[in-house]
């Protein structure tokens, strides 16, 4: 996490619940978008975590060099961010579709670039900081949780709803889940599978730059955080199995109190060992994920 | 209607199809019939452009080479090159072989799907039109798609082909599997949908009999090539196929 405050051991079940909780929906968000993009284009978009990290600059410039009010600044960064998306895939994905390691070079080469071009450039130390959207606090039994942690659980039930919604009443949110359970099928439809990728490529990072907005204002900015997000994601996604929407949720669920309960009981820097932990022990006991499509049954049938 | 002319597919140095020709008028019901690998699918593929995406993926992952030769008009254009969405949109609609319905998505959001290139208005009518030829599916609307039966999967392929808003509706071999009853509660539906709706039909079958009654004209293809041709009622009589499609 970007969190460094609160951190601290926690000592009752109470905190772990509630800590667990923000930190599991804060781990959904970072996945969400590089979930969707696999889901729908079975593409693997390793420059999650570079977008993820750009959008906190763009919105920190906008507020500190052209001195834009926060809002303002915050709509206009995400729909950068989904413009940058939409041209990775349209400029350099598209000439790798369906090779799947030139697809993760590709796009972890775009990765690298944004976040070391970043550091290069000077973006880095303590000072880049985004405000919080309110301040103060509140108990819940007795737990101090300040309001932005709320917040992050706020949008992160907003963001699971509208997707849901988006995706079974929308029509090219229905599109796009044709393509992602068959592309031919969807293509015989008249369902344009470059298109419906861009707007999935488009979609993910907007949902990339949308945690950051909301989880970066608990930290610094800092390129770092764009391979932790990455790692994070990829966690989420593989322990949820590869693709699904349900599955990654929980994933960030079971995976964000495993955080948590390290933080109580062990220590507060495991963070990073639980995630690579929850992929090896995923890839060794069910390869497939919790909600992994099972290819063979499917093949039987 | 439709008009390919020369048609050829390689897949590397093996001939597919060759030198296929094969029309369809406004309001027609064309068959193809042939057996196991005599290019069938190959030949609604190349119409449908799906072959154009084989194609691009074959050549993106270093696997086979594919070339397609001859012409391909749709209304006098020339759509030889255009990508499948872009004859889809010009209602071209292929109902794919093995049905490939959404199998997570509800029979609803099925059709849902297909109606991609409707507009709100269509959809509701389509909707309903699909409801009264397939009068199963009102009742499974909110079952898995997955879950069907073979026969259901099939009404819902072709709902969801309907969907699509199709001019000429390309029908992959539609009874594959399927009994007798649904077989010919199919062919019913079938001819309806042309006679209601005036669509233009291009079917494919491994058995002709069946479909040969509401077929107006009729191709034969034997290993890549079209080795007989003619009107439906005549290929009925013609003893070479009755010996050869109908095992009599």
């Amino acid at each position: 996490m970007d969190n460094e405050g609160p951190l601290k051991r926690f000592n009752k079940k109470v905190d772990i619940i509630i800590y667990g909780t923000i930190n599991s929906i804060a781990l959904a968000l970072m996945a969400l978008g590089f979930t969707l993009v696999y889901g729908i284009s079975r593409l693997p978009n390793f420059a999650h975590g570079a977008l993820y990290v750009i959008t906190g600059f763009i919105v920190w410039g906008f507020i500190n060099t052209l001195g834009l009010n926060y809002f303002l600044a915050i709509i206009l960064s995400l729909a950068i961010t989904g413009l940058i998306g939409a041209a990775i895939y349209q400029f350099v994905l598209i000439r790798v579709r369906g090779m799947a390691i030139s697809e993760i070079i590709a796009s972890y080469a775009i990765a690298l670039a944004i976040l070391e071009g970043l550091r290069w450039g000077g973006f880095k130390g303590m000072t880049y900081t985004l405000p919080v959207f309110m301040e103060g606090g509140v108990e819940i039994f007795g737990v101090p949780v300040d309001l932005q942690r709320l917040i992050v659980v706020g949008i992160g039930i907003v963001v699971v709803a509208f997707l849901w919604l988006f995706t079974h009443y929308n029509k090219i949110g229905l599109a796009l889940r044709g393509m992602a359970q068959d592309e031919r099928a969807a293509m015989m439809l008249g369902i344009d599978s470059d298109r419906m990728a861009v707007i999935a490529m488009a979609l993910g990072s907007v949902l990339a730059g949308l945690a950051a907005v909301v989880l970066l204002p608990l930290g610094n900015i800092v390129v770092e955080a764009g391979y932790r997000v990455l790692i994070f994601a990829i966690a989420v996604c593989i322990v949820g199995g590869l693709g699904s929407w349900v599955g990654a949720v929980l994933a960030a669920f079971i995976i964000g109190f495993a955080q948590i309960i390290t933080v109580a009981y062990i220590e507060s820097h495991f963070h990073m060992v639980v995630a690579l932990l929850a992929i090896i022990i995923t890839l060794i006991l069910r390869p497939s994920g919790l909600f992994g499509r099972q290819k063979e049954l499917e093949e039987r049938v | 209607m439709l008009e390919a002319r020369g048609i050829m597919v390689f897949y590397e140095n093996m001939l597919a199809i060759n030198n296929v020709s094969i029309k369809c008028e406004e309001g027609q019901i064309v068959g193809i019939f042939g057996a196991n690998s005599a290019g069938k699918t190959t030949l609604m593929y190349t119409i449908s452009g799906i072959m154009l995406d084989i194609k691009r993926k074959e050549e993106m992952a270093g696997g086979e080479r594919i070339t397609v030769l001859g012409e391909i008009r749709y209304n006098g254009e020339d759509i030889k090159n255009l990508k499948p969405s872009e004859r889809a949109r010009r209602g071209i609609i292929l109902c794919p072989e093995r049905r490939r319905i959404f199998a997570e998505s509800s029979v609803l959001e099925n059709l849902k799907i297909g109606a991609y290139l409707a507009t709100t208005s269509q959809a509701k009518e389509t909707l309903e039109y699909v409801f009264t030829i397939f009068p199963p599916l009102r009742e499974l609307k909110g079952r898995t798609g997955g879950f069907l039966s073979g026969g259901e999967q099939q009404m819902l392929a072709i709902g969801r082909a309907l969907m699509a808003q199709p001019k000429l509706l390309l029908l992959d071999e539609p009874l594959l599997g399927l009994s007798p009853a649904i077989q010919s509660m199919l062919i019913r539906a079938i001819r309806e949908i042309r006679d209601q709706k005036g669509i233009a039909l291009i079917i494919t079958e491994q058995y002709a009999r069946p479909v040969l009654p509401i077929v107006d004209y009729a191709y034969i293809l034997e290993n890549g090539s079209a080795v007989l041709e003619g009107r439906g009622k005549e290929l009925l009589e013609n003893p070479d196929v009755k010996a050869a499609y109908f095992g009599m």
